[in-house]
């Protein structure tokens, strides 16, 4: 099992009002799977995918990956996870502005704590396998939106993540190149590993073999797509 | 992530978001140089100051205690001497008598006198006039020709022994040896030249090397010996305790003097340690003082860097959440920023100490001995680094505490 969520609450605080954003939301997610989260703003997807993403903790409930309850965690271990167990891919590519490709792809070993001889390994290995290999030394505005969200997944990748978090990762491309890089996933999902769309694209969604609508904080329906079954 | 591998990891992003912004890192950099450049110039100058002191001081022997009419010291007090008796020549000739295990008693005595050699004058020359027993109360010696002995001091005879900036700027180049120097109104023959002895002038010291030896014979027939006061340096025997001595010294004064029990000193001792302690009181004072002025501008400097480290995180919002997004801890947004600021303080310390260098020539050249040394060196850089780690730690704390949803939605 790769995560999974038991009764997770998320309560903010606004102007002194509680804002229930998650109200118990509860799933598993086997390893190989292929998942699409969606829901209108405001239904707490947002905030679902900074729990599982270990950017954030729920008010209440757990959250288990590969069995470990980080859901009391502090900022330093969920670091750590992030770092081992998420790849994150973000609609705005998010990649560092000034560093050139390989560094972009290497930070996550960096932070890791490799050593230089064993980034490089892979590093390389990660951008190869996005078809990337004759741009390292480029910075992310000399290439397209399609070759950063590529460079994103090499990142995502580098760590050998339990889980690929991927929030709107087509939302800033043209259908084409959203078209490829779903293409991407699809191929990674195949490799064996566990992915997690964030989308509200029924297009992107369709790829998925699963779909969790939520809808005012609350699961709506969880369903394996016919096509997909 | 082991330390120090984490350290050069971080030192390589500080320098390549430095490189990014240049222009800027200069701009920030300048008050660090000129704060560095300041502190390092005031600890060179009282550095020099001190060395170029104590080289000169160092030709008073440390075992010679000096009589003296007044301490050489007088704290705003100066009144109090007014009325006390010049130490005469005979009283000189008195305590060598009654100090038997004295090496040497050697009365000095000096005025001021134009020189003149050919068409070259200089005005208000030391004239010094004391006896052969000079070369045993001072380290000084002739580097040319030779220093009067007891025959030329006994027979008055009408010889002198020039400072080497005396040599240099009325002889220009010639032998002075055998050559005729007019002292006032007089010939003397110049038969030695004393090495040279370094400058107490910076102080307002005597210039040791612009004055002339007499025999005090001559001087005292010459010059005029009436009323004159003398000093008397007294060399102590070897091994005995120079504290001891003084006492011994002051005891037969006091008899020279016939002063009854009740009665204080009418006279000083003097010696090259309380020199010292007087001039090291003083220099710790300038240098703390000196300090304090030039640290406020490397604190200026801080505040500078300070500042431009809160824009460099604000501006990098972004950045922080996508490294903590990706796995960076605290500790390493901390470093990150830390070194950033060390290195910006760095690089500006180093510039400063090399402008130093620069500003210890020109000092050495127009005013004394000066040069930058080693643990200056260190001390600045060490201090770059303090102010950079200081200056730096609340933008990088900020930086490291940021929560990492609200980073990556900055824009």
């Amino acid at each position: 099992m790769a995560l999974e969520l038991r009764d997770v609450n998320k309560t903010y605080e606004m102007n002194h009002v509680g804002v229930h954003a998650l109200r118990g939301v509860s799933f598993l997610l086997a390893e190989n799977e292929y998942v699409a989260i969606m829901g209108p703003s405001g239904s707490g997807k947002s905030t679902l995918m900074n729990i599982i993403g270990c950017l954030d903790v729920p008010s209440s409930g757990q959250y288990l990956i590969d069995g470990q309850d980080v859901s009391t965690f502090g900022e330093d271990r969920l670091a750590e996870v992030r770092n081992s167990k998420i790849g994150f891919v973000f609609q705005t590519f998010n990649l560092l502005p000034r560093a050139d490709i390989f560094h972009n792809v290497e930070l996550p070993l960096i932070y890791r704590g490799l050593r230089p001889a064993r980034r490089r390994e892979l590093a390389m290995a990660a951008i190869e396998s996005v078809g990337l290999a004759d741009r390292i030394k480029h910075k992310p505005n000399e290439l397209s939106g399609g070759q950063r969200q590529r460079v994103a997944i090499a990142r995502a990748l580098v760590n050998d993540p339990s889980i690929i978090l991927a929030d709107e990762p087509t939302g800033n491309l043209d259908t084409a190149t959203g078209a490829e890089i779903m293409a991407i996933f699809d191929e990674l999902q195949a490799k064996g590993n566990s992915i997690l769309l964030v989308t509200h694209e029924e297009d992107v969604a369709r790829h998925a073999h699963r779909v969790i609508r939520l809808r005012d904080g609350l699961v709506e329906s969880d369903a394996v797509r016919r096509e997909a079954a | 992530m082991s330390s120090l591998h984490g350290t050069f990891e971080a030192a390589r992003i500080a320098l390549a978001a430095l490189r990014a912004n240049t222009a800027r890192g200069v701009l920030t950099t300048l008050g660090i140089i000129i704060g560095i450049l300041a502190v390092v110039t005031t600890m060179t100058a009282a550095n020099g100051l001190s060395n170029s002191f104590k080289e000169s001081a160092s030709v008073i022997g440390a075992d010679v205690l000096f009589v003296s009419r007044t301490p050489w010291i007088v704290m705003g007090r100066f009144f109090q001497f007014r009325n006390r008796p010049n130490l005469t020549l005979k009283e000189a000739e008195k305590l060598e008598r009654q100090l038997h295990s004295a090496i040497a008693v050697n009365p000095s005595s000096e005025t001021q006198r134009p020189v003149k050699f050919g068409n070259e004058t200089r005005d208000n020359i030391r004239i010094i006039g004391t006896t052969h027993k000079q070369m045993l109360v001072s380290s000084a010696v002739p580097e040319q020709g030779r220093f009067f002995n007891a025959y030329d001091v006994q027979a008055k005879r009408r010889v002198c022994v020039i400072g080497k900036t005396i040599h240099e700027q009325l002889f220009e180049g010639l032998d002075p040896i055998n050559k005729n120097l007019k002292v006032g109104r007089y010939d003397f023959q110049v038969i030695g030249v004393m090495e040279k002895q370094g400058s107490a002038g910076t102080f307002g010291g005597p210039d040791f090397d612009s004055q002339v030896f007499v025999p005090v014979t001559t001087f005292v027939k010459l010059f005029g010996g009436f009323n004159r006061n003398f000093d008397f340096a007294v060399k102590a025997p070897a091994g005995a305790s120079l504290e001891d001595y003084e006492f011994e010294v002051i005891g037969e004064m006091r008899k020279i003097r016939r002063l009854h029990p009740n009665q204080e000193d009418d006279f000083a001792i003097n010696k090259m340690e309380s020199l010292l302690d007087a001039f090291n009181n003083v220099m710790r004072v300038v240098l703390l003082v000196g300090l304090a002025i030039t640290g406020i501008s490397l604190f200026v400097g801080g505040v500078g860097v300070m500042n431009i480290m809160f824009v460099s995180v604000t501006e990098r919002t972004k950045e922080i959440g996508i490294r903590k997004a990706i796995g960076a801890k605290r500790r390493a947004i901390l470093t990150q920023f830390l070194l950033e600021s060390s290195v910006i303080c760095l690089a500006g310390g180093a510039i400063g100490i090399a402008l130093s260098f620069a500003a210890a020539e020109a000092i050495d050249r127009l005013l004394m001995p000066a040069s930058v040394s080693l643990p200056i060196v260190g001390v600045a850089l060490g201090v770059s680094v303090l102010v950079g780690i200081v200056a730096g730690f609340i933008p990088a704390w900020r930086a490291s505490r940021l929560n990492p949803i609200d980073a990556l939605r900055y824009e």
